[in-house]
């Protein structure tokens, strides 16, 4: 018996309302922004604890057409620098700066799991614009339909390189793309055998990678019909994608990898609390956007089971600090100290991706977390709001290191550290150390705290 | 997908960093003093406790020339197929009659003299593959290209003994060089690290730190069920203490060591260190890499050979003094050893069987095995008497007391690595 086993799936996927005693406060809000983007700034905080939940979310599904184009174009140029060069990590610094700062942080949240999905590493494709490409297929489809992003993933040249199948010739069809399509892509393993492998493997025949860009060979096509699942008379390779898709475990597979993203690590919710959503979206199409409103908005997504039930990843544990103090950093040194805490983006460990929830937390990547965030925030580089951390928290209305202290919590911390912990750290920072250096050690000191972790 | 069967592993494994700092050692508390249970660990039942079992890999990448590291000096075959990089008698560190070190081995020779290195002659597999990656691959996943290699062979092992609610790093692969697929496993990442500084907490106040988890207060949901808060909590002091343990060996002169400085010498002084801290992990993973010497081999080999015997035997001195000596079993393999005959340009190319290394750990000291013959070969490669299979089947099973054929994808018979039944 867990803790989703005996929840009501018509209750858990309701709407949540706010009442009298469960109102819309900055602790559903922050929660929401923890989940959905990478953590809430303190002005955004403020504006959507003032529009309540609803328009909230409309922000957060909106479209860049939006938001201001300048801050886009200004993003653009810098990959445009970016691929000049040969360096996919420079597209790793490049995407946490803008994931710290997009108007649209649950589009770069949802092209961050795509890319865990999808997983793809340079450490194999090494050229950059293979990777950036893929990266902004990922973005364009984060949100719009399931099927576009899986028939992208197959054409695309970065995922054919990374699973050796740059080319695929009649008579001997390369098995990789294939048994990954199914197995990690879309359906999960035990919902197929390796007849309907040996037979989506001959649909993909002739599918080539030449100077990294897709093309169909037809030469190399094995064009005779194939039976997949049962169904007859299938030929290409794009059939073969909307027969997998058509698999009712496709919808089970994606949402519950979803909710294992947005909900909870663990324990694994059981497929009838599941079934409602899944059954939705595949009504739907396997439309992403409306699946994961009706998730982000349900009652079950603001209940004690699910806030505070989340490991952060690396990306999520220090970006959510950087953005609470509107801070700006060296993002080279931010990827590099990411990849070592073994979330490097643009590198993921192999094709499954980050495995995720506890397995991001042992002694090394505990010691090493809180020194990453400790050397961000002590790197003389780094601006808060523009300048010191001082006066940011001047600025802010909290001056007072108590009163810093206590709004850094809230808008950080899933579940407070308590008071008694908040108040030797506060006694002996004030002690200690003066000025500035005063509120950059108090931040290292919070951020090796066990709290912090969670989200 | 290859999986091998889950097995319950709380009873000893998740003890044993809190042993491993009971055994012999003074100022037990670091990590003791933290946990619930450690006073009922401290019963003197378990000081008799040897479970607490370690194992260091040294990759030796790109084929490293066994027939110039063990040679057989007096054969005629070995001079004829090695007229311009042959070991002249008189260089070589003789173990026998027969056989000998390479001059740059006077490492090994001691560690063979203390009865704590074992050299297994003749490892391989059937059908050699002279592929770098292709060899490498298979000694890291034991499955053949045709199968899927996702896990590697220490990968699966970890993944099986792991225990979930433990945060000590089980295995560490140390240096800056792509992960080993080796330690691969479906379930869970094992940490890459550079440097022993990775280890030690930089923030203001670790006493501070420390004194704030140990007191009361702090978050935690009143449902057991919550145990990730508990779970983070216990990693957060585990982390705290064996950083805490690592700054007192590291700022005692006295157990600093004496490490060389090269490339490998660093990492196993950090590996011995780690070791000695009392850290719960079982597998350490280095990598030397240059040994693949098709010109002008001698002046290289030599020095890559001398670099690994001196490390090794650097931290087999250093773990003796701390009396854990037998605490950790050391293996040394190479993906495959090298042609018999020497090439034109005074180097060799890519050959098939070659001798393994196995050190500490209560091993068989001194030859184990013959040496393959030089008037018997496989397409001019020597020919392997020993799977190396056989050897992770020893390794899984008499060191780590773990059933390997779900770990091996097959049965292997085990071989000999042990002086007695351990």
């Amino acid at each position: 018996m867990t803790i989703f086993d005996d929840l009501d799936p018509d209750w858990a996927w309701e709407p949540w309302e706010a009442t009298a005693e469960d109102p819309w406060d900055a602790a559903k809000g922050a929660h929401l922004a923890r989940r959905a983007g990478f953590g809430p700034t303190r002005s955004w905080l403020a504006k959507s604890t003032a529009r309540g939940l609803e328009k909230t979310l409309d922000e957060l599904f909106s479209d860049r057409s939006a938001f201001d184009a300048r801050v886009y174009q200004e993003s653009d140029q810098l990959v445009g620098a970016i691929l000049g060069g040969q360096d996919p990590r420079q597209l790793a610094s490049w995407w946490l700066r803008w994931m710290s700062m997009t108007p649209q942080p649950l589009v770069e949240k949802m092209t961050l799991f795509w890319h865990g999905h999808f997983a793809t590493s340079a450490e194999k494709v090494v050229d950059v614009e293979c990777m950036y490409r893929q990266n902004q297929l990922l973005r364009d489809g984060a949100l719009g339909s399931f099927p576009y992003l899986v028939q992208g993933i197959a054409k695309d040249p970065a995922m054919l390189i990374y699973l050796d199948s740059a080319f695929n010739r009649k008579g001997r069809p390369n098995e990789n793309f294939a048994r990954e399509l199914v197995e990690l892509f879309c359906l999960g393993e035990g919902h197929y055998n390796e007849q309907d492998v040996q037979q989506l493997a001959r649909c993909f025949t002739g599918w080539e990678v030449r100077r990294n860009r897709f093309r169909f060979n037809p030469y190399q096509h094995d064009d005779g019909e194939k039976t997949i699942f049962g169904k007859g008379g299938i030929r290409s390779g794009e059939e073969a994608v909307d027969e997998v898709l058509r698999q009712s475990t496709a919808a089970q597979f994606i949402v519950g990898k979803l909710f294992r993203s947005f909900f909870a690590d663990e324990p694994a919710p059981p497929p009838h609390l599941l079934a409602p959503l899944a059954l939705r979206f595949r009504e739907t199409g396997l439309e992403i956007g409306p699946l994961v409103r009706r998730m982000l908005s349900s009652r079950l997504f603001f209940s004690s089971r699910v806030v505070a039930r989340k490991i952060r990843s690396p990306v999520e544990l220090v970006l959510g600090i950087l953005r609470a103090l509107d801070a700006t950093v060296n993002y080279r040194l931010l990827a590099d100290g990411l990849e070592r805490l073994g979330q490097g983006l643009f590198y993921p460990p192999s094709v499954k991706g980050w495995e995720g929830g506890r397995v991001w937390i042992n002694s090394s990547t505990l010691v090493g977390r809180a020194n990453l965030i400790h050397a961000l925030v002590n790197e003389p580089t780094t601006r808060f709001g523009g300048g010191g951390l001082s006066s940011w928290a001047g600025r802010a209305g909290a001056g007072e290191l108590a009163d810093f202290l206590r709004e850094f919590v809230d808008i950080c911390f899933a579940v407070s550290p308590g008071a008694q912990r908040i108040e030797r750290l506060l006694e002996d920072a004030q002690d200690s150390s003066s000025g500035e250096a005063r509120y950059r050690r108090l931040v290292g000191m919070l951020a090796a705290l066990p709290e912090i972790h969670l989200c | 997908m290859l999986m091998s069967p889950r097995r319950s592993s709380r009873d000893s494994f998740s003890r044993r960093r809190f042993v491993t700092q009971a055994l012999g050692m003074t100022g037990v508390v670091g990590l003791l003093g933290t946990h619930p249970l450690a006073a009922s660990w401290l019963a003197p039942t378990l000081r008799q406790t040897s479970t607490d079992r370690v194992l260091v890999v040294i990759q030796l990448t790109g084929g490293n020339d066994g027939l110039n590291t063990v040679i057989p000096y007096r054969d005629e075959a070995y001079r004829k197929a090695r007229p311009q990089i042959g070991i002249p008698e008189a260089d070589v560190l003789k173990l026998d009659d027969d056989l000998g070190l390479h001059p740059a081995c006077s490492g090994l020779m001691e560690l063979i003299e203390r009865g704590k290195l074992g050299i297994v002659q003749g490892v391989g597999y059937p059908d050699p593959n002279r592929s770098h990656f292709e060899s490498m691959d298979l000694w890291h996943t034991c499955r053949h290209k045709e199968q899927r290699r996702r896990e590697g062979w220490l990968g699966r092992y970890l993944a099986d003994v792991r225990d979930q609610d433990e945060a000590d790093v089980i295995g560490i692969h140390l240096g800056r060089d792509e992960q080993p697929l080796a330690l691969a496993s479906a379930d869970f990442q094992v940490p890459s690290l550079a440097s022993i500084e990775e280890f030690r907490l930089r923030v203001a106040k670790q006493e501070l730190l420390r004194g704030i988890l140990q007191g009361t207060g702090g978050a935690g949901k009143e449902d057991d069920q919550d145990d990730l808060m508990a779970f983070l909590q216990a990693g957060t002091s585990a982390a705290l203490s064996a950083g805490q343990r690592l700054d007192e060996i590291l700022g005692s002169q006295h157990d600093r060591g004496e490490f060389p400085a090269s490339l490998l010498g660093e990492k196993l002084g950090i590996v011995a260190r780690l070791i000695t801290a009392g850290l719960g992990t079982r597998v350490y993973y280095v990598t030397l890499d240059g040994f693949d010497t098709h010109a002008l081999q001698p002046k290289v080999h030599g020095a890559l050979l001398r670099q690994w015997s001196e490390a090794l035997e650097s931290m087999m001195k250093y773990l003796g003094k701390q009396g854990m000596e037998d605490q950790v079993l050391v293996l040394t393999f190479s993906e495959f050893g090298r042609r018999v005959a020497e090439n034109a340009s005074e180097g060799t190319d890519h050959g098939a069987a070659a001798p393994l290394f196995v050190a500490g750990g209560g091993v068989r000291a001194g030859l184990i095995s013959s040496h393959p013959r030089l008037d018997d070969l496989e397409d001019g490669d020597l020919k392997h008497a020993i799977d190396f299979r056989e050897i992770y089947a020893a390794i899984i099973e008499d060191w780590f007391a773990v059933e390997s054929l779900g770990i091996l994808g097959a049965k292997y018979e085990k071989a000999n690595l042990f002086a007695s039944t351990r």
